[in-house]
């Protein structure tokens, strides 16, 4: 049977290539088909890595209490209507809860860097000694402030590895002083690099400065949002405690609806199943949609096959092939279309992800390769099985007498 | 034992509600090495028997032996399975794959045998140069005359050792030369030992053979042997 699965194989590769346009124009929807499978996981990896570099820039274990709720249709009014957090929450929090293992405050604002004649606009930030605790990018070079330095409002700040590039090119920056809105700061610290969050803005350029300098310098005025690092297993329990500590702290009734809200990137997560799905469902749609359109012209293309070859299918049936041998003939070169289509749309789509790539991080997953050609076969199968059946059960006299 | 043996044998087809009896009782008995060719008008079902004969077609009625099995009970694939080992077909119009060079066409009955490629090679090989052909093996049909098609259509009947060889008008769209030749291909195979059956219009082609059938409106009607 081996020889006879060899030489089907050779005479489909033939046929196929004898008409190249014909075969072309009808696997275009298989190849549509692959591709489109494939380049959606790779934009779906790319997007999954990314959304985890993200996610664990923000932090699993880290509660962010805010007067705002990430991805609420909150109304700005409602938002503002809202009483502020404060930093003397700090430490009444550290004093109730027994499962906050660390507890920053967090005021953010725009302002102007500069450093000798060089000047950039970024995000400032004011905090207290645990923020470090309650972000994963670690010290590159230099130290954190301390809680003296913040109480005495020392101008101290720790830089952010995109400023360090670009004031100080290969200088040492440690010791030396930077102007954050025209007050010198000296910097004592740089933050390793960290990427662009969410593939889009870049944590690089920060300074973050202590909470005492920030509030005699730039007001007490902006948002402050605490957050609160808790033991990765105990997440939601000290989310309930935290709540009630905030309650507490608020003094609201029990009928009372809470005044802040606590967030966490599970709000991210759930905001990115809902846009994954999205992606997957669009790329399903549209793969579904030209695999049936291809599987729909293959099967069109081999009953003309079938017609234009009847004479020959008499002739091999005179000579001994059996209604078997005459079907896997025509089915394989169904497949045939089929396998050498979906190669060519996974080969396109592998060009293109190198591409991609070096936009946007992201690989072909490998499985999904694997898959798109097992599909690319099964579509073959399927739309090649009525053609080839019809083949294989053509009278062998009715075909030889065929003009 | 007798090589094929048809016993009252119809082939009745129904065109329009009219009864056409292609085939209206034949019986016969060709034996082994035999050399056999059926005339008769056209319509009279020469071609019919003969693909009765080569088991491309059943019969309405009737029994056929072939080498003592029954061919009338036969199904699809035991019909193609006696075919493809026991019966070599040489058809009017060569029926030569177009796109496959003389060594292909010859190979492909011993690819339905599942026969492998080397072997295939070596015996594709020595049919065609049993025909003349060595020097046109990779030719496809469209750089080869009509005596040379027709010449390999005749390598890929021999190629399996068939039991017989059935020709239907093997000399009808061939010039008086080239039929002159392909008879001398026929009756060398003959002297060899093989059994030929042929279907022709014409006395000089039918001299070759050793016995003649008439057909008439399905009946065989005259069988004469010659020495
Ligand atoms: N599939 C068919 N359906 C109906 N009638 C058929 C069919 N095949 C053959 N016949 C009829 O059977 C009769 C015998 O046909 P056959 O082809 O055997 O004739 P023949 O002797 O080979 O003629 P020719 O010399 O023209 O080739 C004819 O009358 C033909 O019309
Ligand atoms: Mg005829």
């Amino acid at each position: 049977m081996f020889s006879l699965f060899f030489e089907n194989f050779r005479i489909s590769i033939g046929s196929v290539f004898a008409n190249k346009t014909r075969s072309i124009l009808t696997a275009l929807g298989i190849v549509i088909g692959v591709l489109s499978v494939t380049l959606m996981g790779t934009l779906i990896s790319g997007l999954d890595r990314s959304f985890e570099n993200s996610m664990s820039w923000l932090g699993k274990d880290i509660l962010h209490i805010s007067r705002y709720e990430w991805f609420s249709d909150m109304e700005w009014w409602e938002v503002k209507n809202r009483p502020r957090l404060r930093s003397e929450y700090v430490e009444k929090i550290r004093q109730r809860s027994k499962y906050a293992l660390a507890v920053s405050p967090v005021m953010q604002r725009g302002a102007s860097l500069a450093y000798k004649d060089k000047e950039t606009q970024t995000e400032i930030f004011g905090t207290n000694e645990d923020y470090m605790e309650t972000i994963s990018t670690n010290i590159e070079q230099g130290r954190f402030f301390t809680e003296t330095e913040d109480i005495s409002g020392s101008r101290v700040t720790i830089i952010g590895h995109g400023i360090k590039e670009a004031f100080f090119e290969g200088d040492n920056p440690i010791g030396q002083y930077i102007k954050i809105d025209n007050v010198k700061f000296k910097v004592i610290g740089v933050l390793e690099k960290q990427g662009k969050f969410l593939g889009f803005f870049s944590v690089d350029k920060q300074a973050v400065l202590p909470l005492g300098a920030f509030n005699r310098i730039f007001s007490k005025r902006g948002w402050m949002r605490l957050s609160v690092k808790v033991p990765e297993d105990k997440v939601s329990e000290g989310l309930d405690e935290i709540s009630g500590i905030m309650r507490q702290l608020r003094r609201l009734k029990p009928s009372e609806k809470s005044d802040f809200s606590i967030n966490q990137t599970k709000a991210f997560e759930s905001q990115y199943n809902t846009l994954k799905f999205a992606i997957g469902g669009t790329g399903f749609f549209i793969t579904l949609l030209s695999l049936i359109v291809g599987g729909i012209g293959i099967m069109n293309i081999m009953f003309v096959t079938v017609k234009e070859r009847t004479k020959e299918i008499g002739v091999r049936k005179a000579i001994g092939a059996t209604n078997g041998m005459i079907l896997s003939q025509f089915l394989m070169e169904a497949v045939t279309i089929c396998l050498v289509a979906g190669l060519v749309g996974l080969m396109i789509a592998y060009i293109s992800s190198i591409f991609i790539n070096k936009i946007f991080p992201s690989t072909l997953p490998i499985g999904l390769s694997i898959f798109s050609i097992v599909m690319s076969i099964f579509v073959g199968v399927v739309s090649g099985f009525i053609p080839a059946y019809k083949a294989s059960k053509l009278d062998p006299i009715d075909s030889l007498r065929y003009e | 034992m007798s090589l094929i043996n048809l016993n009252d044998i119809y082939k009745i087809y129904n065109v329009g509600g009219e009864e056409v009896r292609a085939l209206d009782g034949v019986d016969i008995t060709i034996n082994s090495n035999e050399y056999l060719a059926i005339m008769g008008p056209s319509g009279s079902g020469k071609s019919t028997m003969m693909n009765m004969i080569g088991c491309l077609d059943t019969p309405s009625s009737g029994i056929y032996m072939f080498e003592g099995e029954e061919v009338h009970i036969m199904d699809d694939a035991q019909l193609a399975s006696i075919r493809n080992r026991k019966i070599g077909f040489v058809f009017q119009t060569f029926n030569l794959l177009p796109k496959a060079s003389a060594l292909q066409n010859v190979e492909i009955p011993l690819v339905y045998a599942n026969i492998k490629k080397e072997k295939r090679i070596k015996m594709a090989s020595k049919a065609l140069k049993d025909v003349g052909l060595e020097d046109r093996m990779y030719h496809k049909p469209n750089e080869l005359s009509g005596g040379q098609r027709q010449r390999v259509a005749i390598a890929r009947a021999l190629v399996n050792q068939p039991s017989i060889i059935l020709a239907d008008e093997p000399t009808g769209n061939l010039d008086s030369k080239s039929g002159h030749e392909i008879m001398g291909i026929f009756d060398d195979l003959h002297s060899q030992g093989n059994t030929i059956i042929l279907v022709t219009h014409e006395d000089v082609i039918a001299q070759h053979a050793k016995r003649t059938i008439r057909l008439f409106d399905g009946k065989i009607t005259d069988d004469t042997k010659r020495k």
